[in-house]
């Protein structure tokens, strides 16, 4: 980071007491929940299934605006103009998965993910899956924690010139003992309220900075000046930017809507699915948390136009990601340094809460009860629950003091994730064919041909270094081959449990044998 | 089949139909037309604002094709959660699952 941006702002005694106020009321509001978190692990974990829409939704939209999310994307609006916002589109994935696979999850009561697994799938393929997606999401949701914390820390030294560790670890644990005295209900009440700070004062900074711009119509203008109106362009293609790419991301966001798993999100909002009172419910979170959030990247887009023509010469990355941030620093006026610091905490804790709740989620209920003590009383549970938290919470400092590079991890981890099991992701759920043995070989596959595509084999000249959207399609034609083999190969998970799977979650597509089976059992109706 | 229909009985509603199809496209469309028609707005272009109506309206549609069926769904599913729990709660203990090692 340049020298001459560390330490950017001076906070007086006004500002320092909006940040305790909203501190302190943070971590009341999570305490205050502390009965209700500790009856059982569906309380600690889902807050007894019983929310009304709203508050799953602005904790979708809460959770998923974290410390490094205006640096990623305000990086790519600076970088690409207007078509920025298609960066994240991938979240319209919550468009299509409100009204198909919300429901069926919904449907399914897993409590996770990984359970889910153990509930669609049979013998001990699915056991392995379970196992793997449980340390999978547990290691995950510490990598999130840390890289989301050393964004945190890396704001700390933007703003008060801190060294990295101070605001790594100080609002992280700050965090922590809501999360660990109220478990998901001290996550679902404190998002809540941070949804709605951010939400507010992300639009009002972005406000802000095209009034300090000089408006719409002088942002126009400086961009014509400056050669770049393609900026003003959502869908200016060139080879930088290429319709193929533009292609590529549409089909995955959509149609990833319909596969559970196929985003690194799913396994947060398939907590906040499970946590809604019914399936209306469910599919209302997901479908309003994910429009807030494109709602949001459009009011960034234009506040980084703004920023682009105050300060169109910027050519390291590290310093225009911070853009919003200058804009909300450097140009609100007096008496809201404090408001608008109080809402990146917002940003970050509501992330932070998160992770830490759905990784200890993982560890108790997928690799504890599960597996270690399947007796377990609701007490032990939550004791577990409580211990897992802390132990994220070392994880995350020790992981986060080793990262730097913000967006090098995230785009690591979304690989990781995404490309060879997007696929698959889709078929487990729309296909009864598809076995456990299938998808299990698919995530291995994943694992070790996206090092291989992305990093190893271009950096020994063995292939060149190919755009996201090739390496996208590359590594879902790679794994493909793989696990198709793989699938008819082994045997079709035992009927008995894919028609009980059936008859609870009624999955759409091809399940014609499987539901044939349910109506001869007389389990379910015949389509008349 | 109307594609605005009020009245859903529960096995009608527990089966997937063009409603479910109309109202994820619709969604879709909503979500691309509120992203584009939000930052067109801001900048005080005739399309911004064009397509944020559009999305608006896209928005109602869907409401207006899925929230009864989505309702009625909910009403059935929330009588049989009870039974469910217990099923799961039986069938996901591992030392349980029925030919686990075969």
């Amino acid at each position: 980071m340049s020298e001459q941006i560390l330490g950017l702002v001076e906070f007086t005694f006004l500002d320092w007491f909006w940040v305790v106020v909203f501190v302190v009321v943070m971590i009341v509001c999570g305490v205050i929940f502390y009965r209700l978190g500790k009856r059982s692990e569906s309380e600690f974990f889902l807050a007894g299934r019983g929310l009304p829409w709203w508050l799953p939704a602005t904790s979708v939209y809460a959770s998923h605006t974290a410390t490094d999310t205006p640096m990623w994307i305000g990086g790519v609006l600076y970088k690409f103009g207007m078509r920025g916002i298609w960066f994240p589109f991938f979240s319209a994935w919550c468009a299509v998965s409100a009204f198909i696979s919300t429901r069926i999850f919904r449907r399914s009561l897993a409590m996770s993910q990984a359970e889910w697994q153990s509930l669609r799938y049979s013998g001990l393929g699915a056991e392995l899956l379970r196992g793997w997606l449980a340390g999978w999401q547990t290691f995950m949701n510490m990598f999130i924690l840390a890289w989301v914390s050393a964004a945190m820390g890396k704001v700390g030294t933007y703003l008060f010139g801190w060294p990295h560790w101070i605001g790594l670890v100080v609002f992280t644990a700050i965090c922590a003992i809501y999360v660990l005295s109220a478990g998901y209900w001290g996550v679902i009440m404190a998002d809540f309220q941070q949804g709605i700070i951010a939400f507010t004062i992300i639009t009002i900074v972005c406000c802000w900075g095209i009034y300090e711009a000089g408006g719409a119509k002088a942002i126009i203008d400086k961009l014509e000046v400056l050669g770049e109106s393609w900026r003003l362009n959502p869908f200016h293609f060139d080879e930088e930017f290429p319709l193929a790419w533009f292609i590529t991301l549409l089909i995955m966001s959509t149609f990833g809507g319909i596969g559970m798993g196929n985003f690194i999100d799913w396994y947060t909002e398939a907590q906040r699915i499970q946590s809604a009172r019914s399936l209306r419910d469910a599919s209302y979170s997901i479908w309003a948390g994910g429009l807030a959030g494109i709602f949001r990247n459009s009011f960034w887009a234009v506040a980084m136009l703004a920023f682009y023509v105050m300060f169109p010469n910027i050519t390291d990355s590290r310093d225009y990601e911070m853009g919003w941030f200058r804009l909300a620093f450097e140009y609100m006026p007096i008496g809201m340094i404090g408001v608008v610091f109080a809402a990146v905490l917002a940003i970050h804790l509501s992330t932070i809460s998160t992770s830490l709740n759905l990784g200890a989620l993982y560890a108790t209920h997928d690799l504890y009860h599960h597996y270690i003590n399947p007796e377990a009383s609701e007490k032990r549970l939550v004791q577990v629950g409580r211990i897992n938290t802390v132990l994220l919470l070392l994880g995350c400092f020790i992981l986060g003091l080793t990262m730097r590079k913000i967006t090098e991890w995230l785009i690591f981890a979304l690989w990781l994730q995404a490309a060879g099991i997007w696929i698959p992701s889709i078929l487990q759920v729309i296909w009864w064919r598809f076995n456990s043995w299938a998808y299990l070989s698919a995530w291995v596959a994943n694992l070790v041909m996206s090092w291989l595509v992305v990093w190893v084999l271009p950096a020994v000249g063995v292939m060149p270094e190919l755009p996201d959207y090739q390496q996208f399609w590359l590594l879902a034609v790679l794994v493909a081959v793989v696990y198709v083999p793989i699938m008819f190969l082994t045997r079709p998970d035992d009927m008995d449990h894919l028609v009980k799977y059936y008859v609870m979650a009624r999955p759409c597509g091809f399940w014609g044998p499987v539901r044939r089976e349910a109506v001869k059992r007389g389990l379910i109706e015949m389509e008349m | 089949m109307s594609l605005f229909r009020k009245e859903w009985t529960p096995a009608d509603a527990d089966e997937w139909t063009i409603h479910d199809l109309v109202a994820s496209v619709l969604s879709v469309v909503s979500y691309f037309l509120v992203a584009v028609g939000v930052a067109g707005a801001l900048l005080l272009k005739v399309w911004g604002f064009v397509a944020l109506a559009a999305g608006l309206v896209s928005i109602v549609l869907m409401f207006l094709i899925i929230d009864p069926k989505l309702k009625a769904m909910s009403r059935t599913f929330a009588e049989k959660q009870h039974e469910f729990l217990e099923h799961i709660d039986k069938t996901t203990r591992w030392e349980q699952s029925e030919g686990l090692y075969e």
